[in-house]
């Protein structure tokens, strides 16, 4: 189920680069039980602001997996994210892009 | 420059214009022109949307807020950077211009209000600026502008999604919030489709297209803005006057108000009983619209006023 889960969240782009949450290194943790999902997730910057579009979309697109019925999501900043969290996967599709990381 | 032939002969077919030296008078002059309008745009846009976006609901939602703003300074800094880069004085062009004379579309002259007046301009007014450029971006034939325009475009859809995202929301929460949604509708909806100028049976001539500094002509922008916008508004429950019609195996878009028409500035209200005339919109166009002069003067102002006390202060 854990590994469903992750597979979920590296379907979700990021809404202002085009890379997933999972490749930018954005998800810390997923833990289910019973249905109940809980995910530890960081943003770039305290003042991101897609916080919003990231929180509904994580949310959305685990609601859509089957046997998921609630989803609680707890933001953290410890470790706080850099760009070493990228996978190189992430890394690749940014200088694709144009920002080289 | 060789002579005009071979420069027409250039822009046939397709190459790009990289520099100044390569330009016949005319192509510079229209070009510069179209720069200053995207960049008055994008200028005047920041002033505009921060009036509105200082009555965001939540403080995440006025960090969207001003991230996009951020934005829209960014890109007004572009097209003003290439101006400087073909002779103009960029210093001149922002702070010491009459209001009058910015070269920005009319729609946002008209105050926004609210944060939900701010949504509606972020899916309406940025989708507008999102077929103007993106059209400038796949056809244009100055090189540097093209380039710049790549970054451009990936951000301008976040600003469609927080106008769209939140425009949903409104619509959803239903009651006296998709009210005022819908009255935000009502009289950005055709201000926006004023956007994109003359019909094309009313214009007959256009520089901008024979130099491909854009590819589309206003018609052609004009359809493409309505198949994103008007379907979009229908799926949230929010009504538009706009329906498409099938002629000849094509969708056409068909506007259900006779356009142009008269509208109420001030209690930004349109008549759709009281057709105009081109003359009548150019008219209120060149008059400029109730927040030119208070926009503009928000950043004129504070410049001349530190460059003055600076400069007291050297001397």
């Amino acid at each position: 189920m854990n590994e469903r889960l992750w597979a979920a969240l590296s379907e979700v782009q990021d809404p202002e680069m085009p890379v997933n949450l999972v490749d930018l290194g954005l998800i810390y943790g997923i833990d289910e039980h019973e249905g109940l999902v809980e995910v530890d997730l960081t943003f770039t910057a305290m003042g991101c602001p897609a916080s919003d579009f990231i929180l509904e979309d994580v949310r959305e697109r685990l609601l859509r997996e089957e046997g998921v019925r609630e989803v609680r999501i707890k933001v953290v900043w410890d470790p706080p994210w850099t760009t070493a969290r990228m996978t190189e996967a992430g890394r690749d599709a940014l200088e694709t892009w144009g920002l080289a990381v | 420059m060789g002579t005009q032939a071979e420069f027409d002969q250039m822009i046939k077919s397709g190459e790009l214009i990289e520099s100044r030296r390569e330009m016949t008078p005319e192509y510079l002059r229209e070009l510069k022109h179209t720069l200053i309008v995207s960049g008055d745009t994008e200028l005047i846009s920041a002033p505009a949307y921060y009036l509105a976006a200082k009555r965001a609901p939540s403080i995440n939602a006025f960090m969207t807020g001003i991230a996009i703003i951020q934005d829209e300074l960014a890109h007004a800094h572009i097209a003003y950077h290439i101006l400087e880069e073909l002779g103009e004085d960029q210093e001149k062009l922002i702070f010491s211009r009459d209001p009058k004379s910015f070269r920005y579309p009319y729609a946002f002259d008209v105050p926004l209000d609210s944060w939900t007046e701010l949504v509606v301009a972020n899916g309406m007014y940025d989708q507008a600026g999102f077929c103007l450029l993106g059209d400038i971006h796949e056809k244009c034939s100055y090189g540097p502008w093209k380039r710049g325009l790549n970054k451009v475009m990936a951000e301008e859809n976040f600003h469609l999604r927080n106008g769209r995202t939140w425009m949903k929301r409104i619509s959803a929460a239903g009651g006296s919030a998709k009210d005022e949604l819908q009255r935000a509708v009502d009289w950005m909806f055709p201000l926006s489709v004023e956007w994109f100028g003359l019909p094309d049976d009313l214009k007959m001539h256009s520089t901008q297209l024979e130099y491909r500094l854009k590819g589309l002509t206003n018609d052609q922008l004009r359809q493409w803005w309505l198949s994103t916008v008007v379907p979009y508004c229908e799926q949230i429950g929010i009504k538009v006057p706009a329906h498409k019609e099938t002629r000849d195996g094509k969708d056409v878009w068909e506007l259900d108000y006779p356009f142009p028409c008269e509208f109420d500035a001030e209690n930004k209200r349109w008549d759709f009983k009281q057709p105009i005339t081109w003359d009548d919109v150019l008219v209120r166009w060149r008059a400029r619209g109730p927040r030119n002069a208070e926009m503009v003067a928000m950043f004129q102002e504070e410049f001349h006023k530190f460059r003055k006390t600076h400069h007291n202060g050297e001397s």
